[in-house]
């Protein structure tokens, strides 16, 4: 029972990791992106949309990811160069994509299509205890791995990621020398609207195969909270995104064994672990990269 | 803070074209709401809608219709009270994204007390346990956030977000176990309240005398934020908490003061819901209200009255999904991208330079 839940935990938690690496790159630049619900929304119904129509699953995803871009893009627009509240720029785009894919997507409830299902990549995957829960699970899990890496290289270690991660603390100094912060900002809050878009399609055509109104259930908010009390780490995001993936794999593990608490109860308890780690963690937070400090009040 | 303002040529790009004069500033928001109208309107031709059908659902849906305004002052009694619960805390300094939680939270607590004492009690006493139940609820669920807030530095905007799950959890929870109607042919739903204690109705119509508490409610708060003493401390506190310090005041106590109060407000807008409008719990009795009412507080600066009048309007807009779905052929979630546009358009014309971010 342990192994399932370490790999459902980890399958999971992609759901959120995804989202929430792409939310850690906009918030380096230092935009709060609360629209990530909806681009996660609008990459769940165009990658089912697409994947249906082509027959291909993967060229869904593509969709999803192009999709997710474009409503982030949206949003990056109004808050960059409209200079929009964040916060309400942000629950705005998502109310907008609840709109838009419950309206498009009514045609496409109950339809399915070939979800993408698991690969067990060979000779990893027989390692004993590690092999099933790290390398038997879907392709986008994989590259959610990769991505960890080479998302926290380049933020590190690279030209790109200095002049991201400058243009959050201090705008001003990135202009002066010579590179326009908000042309980072767009990019960087694009960029982290692929990656929801690409998170959205995971649930949909990466594990379900379908698609159901208002599918993503908050988890784009969670994907924002998750980078909060990451302190804007890689490391962290991915920590809490398992965490997060394993608090509803062990929910529905309890009530699948018998367990007699009820569902929501249970439901609720992602919710709770996330807000009780974010609160823990902002207790004792220095390294927020101040341009953020802004972004979250009220207009 | 020193802003990107002055490397931005965009917010004031547009002052130039503008004719001067007194209502100068109100065009390019009107410019805003007209494009997003007619965006909305493209979006429903593509949806296979037709204009006839949306002219049709105009006049005979909303303008003929002589139980719309009645429907709409109904919805508004909830949505009101959500929308003012953000203006309080904001004029602090203070996001409240959780009136859909408090609203929820009201609810369930005016249930709780409807079924308890709904029989033994008689009306009017019921009422107000019963809605001073749900306002002590919301203010609860606000509270815990704004404490969180000032005593552990987290992000209000954030948890009071993720507060609406759990609300939304615990109110299905009850709603599929202890609190399911063993009448209720297995929907997810509480006993009906008694009648005695359900609002009655405004004489000779029918809406809720709730909407009168709304209003009463409402003029409350603008007094209390315009014309007293606490509502000036509130916004010194929230406009710079150096010098609210540096006069003496309790920044903290203002903070907690301000999300209970407004956490309040939504409970009693959740309460009210339940013992004026909806009779009994269901899983949609709040459907997004706590959202569209933070819009309406968003679009009119967190002011008191605009705001309770743009919180009318979206309600009027919500209520039109009735029309927009038989008359043209919409799903009902139509007004939610409409709602959304608009939005997005005011938060985006050039009037908003004036905004500091």
């Amino acid at each position: 029972m342990i192994t399932i839940i370490l790999a459902g935990a980890i399958a999971t938690g992609t759901a959120i990791l995804l989202p929430a690496l792409g939310e850690l790159i906009t918030e380096r630049a230092g935009i709060t992106n609360l629209g990530t619900e909806g681009a996660m929304l609008g990459g769940a119904l165009a990658g089912v949309m697409l994947g249906i129509k082509t027959g291909s699953p993967w060229l869904g995803i593509l969709g999803a990811i192009v999709i997710g871009a474009l409503v982030s893009a949206l949003f990056a627009w109004s808050v960059v160069i409209r200079r929009a509240n964040q916060l309400a720029a942000g629950l705005i785009i998502w109310f907008l994509m609840l709109g838009l894919t419950s309206v498009i997507g009514r045609s496409y409830n109950g339809q399915v299509l070939d979800p993408i299902g698991t690969l067990a990549i060979p000779l990893l995957s027989e390692i004993p205890v590690l092999g099933p829960i790290l390398f038997d699970q879907s392709p986008l899990v994989y590259l959610g791995y990769i991505l960890i890496g080479v998302i926290g290289w380049v933020l590190a270690r690279t030209r790109v990621g200095l002049k991201v991660r400058a243009t959050g603390e201090r705008p001003l100094v990135v202009a002066a020398a010579g590179s326009q912060p908000h042309r980072i900002q767009l990019l960087a809050t694009v960029i982290g609207g692929g990656l929801a878009g690409l998170g959205g399609a995971y649930l949909s055509v990466g594990t379900v195969g379908n698609w159901s109104t208002d599918m993503t259930n908050g988890y784009g908010f969670v994907a924002v909270a998750v980078v909060m009390f990451s302190a804007w780490r890689v490391s962290w995001v991915t920590v809490g995104s398992v965490l997060f993936g394993a608090a509803i794999v062990t929910a529905s593990q309890l009530q699948a064994h018998g367990f007699a608490i009820n569902q929501y109860l249970l439901d609720a308890l992602p919710y709770v672990l996330t807000l009780v780690i974010l609160v823990v963690i902002s207790a004792r937070r220095t390294s927020q990269p101040e341009a953020l400090r802004a972004a979250l009040a009220p207009n | 803070m020193i802003t990107l303002e002055n490397r931005l040529p965009a917010a004031h790009r547009f002052k130039s074209i503008l004719p001067a004069g007194k209502f100068a500033g109100a065009i390019p928001p009107l410019v805003a709401l007209v494009a997003a109208l007619a965006i909305f309107v493209v979006l429903a031709l593509v949806q296979g809608s037709t204009i006839d059908g949306l002219i049709n659902a105009l006049t005979k849906g909303v303008f003929g219709n002589p139980n719309y305004l009645q429907q709409v002052l109904t919805k508004a009694i909830p949505l009101v009270l959500a929308a003012v619960a953000v203006t309080i805390p904001a004029r602090a300094g203070l996001v409240n994204v959780g009136g859909e939680g408090q609203l929820i939270m009201g609810g369930i607590v005016a249930t709780g007390v409807g079924l308890a004492l709904g029989s033994s009690l008689t009306g009017p006493l019921v009422w107000v346990v019963s809605a001073a139940g749900g306002a002590l609820a919301g203010a609860l669920w606000g509270g815990i956030c704004a404490a969180l807030r000032v005593w552990f530095n987290a992000p209000e905007g954030v948890t009071t977000l993720l507060m609406n799950f759990i609300a939304l959890d615990i109110m299905l929870f009850l709603l599929y176990q202890p609190w399911k109607d063993p009448n209720g042919s297995g929907q997810p739903q509480s006993r009906p309240l008694e009648d005695s204690a359900i609002l009655p109705m405004i004489p000779g119509t029918r809406i809720s005398t709730a909407l009168l508490v709304v209003i009463v409610v409402v003029f409350a708060a603008w007094w209390l934020m315009n014309k007293t003493s606490w509502g000036f401390k509130l916004t010194v506190a929230g406009g710079n908490s150096e010098v609210a310090t540096r006069s003496g005041l309790s920044t903290v106590r203002l903070s907690l003061e301000s999300m209970l109060l407004g956490g309040a407000l939504a409970g009693l807008g959740g309460a009210l819901n339940l013992l004026g409008v909806e009779g009994q719990l269901r899983p949609d009795v709040t459907a997004t209200f706590g959202f569209v009412a933070f819009l309406a507080a968003f679009v009119c600066r967190n002011k008191v009255l605009p705001t309770a009048i743009v919180a009318t309007v979206f309600a009027a807009i919500l209520v039109a999904s009735n029309p927009l779905q038989l008359r043209a052929g919409l799903d009902g979630s139509a007004t939610y991208v409409l709602l959304g546009l608009l939005c997005l358009g005011l938060a985006v014309a050039p009037f908003t330079a004036r905004r500091s971010s």
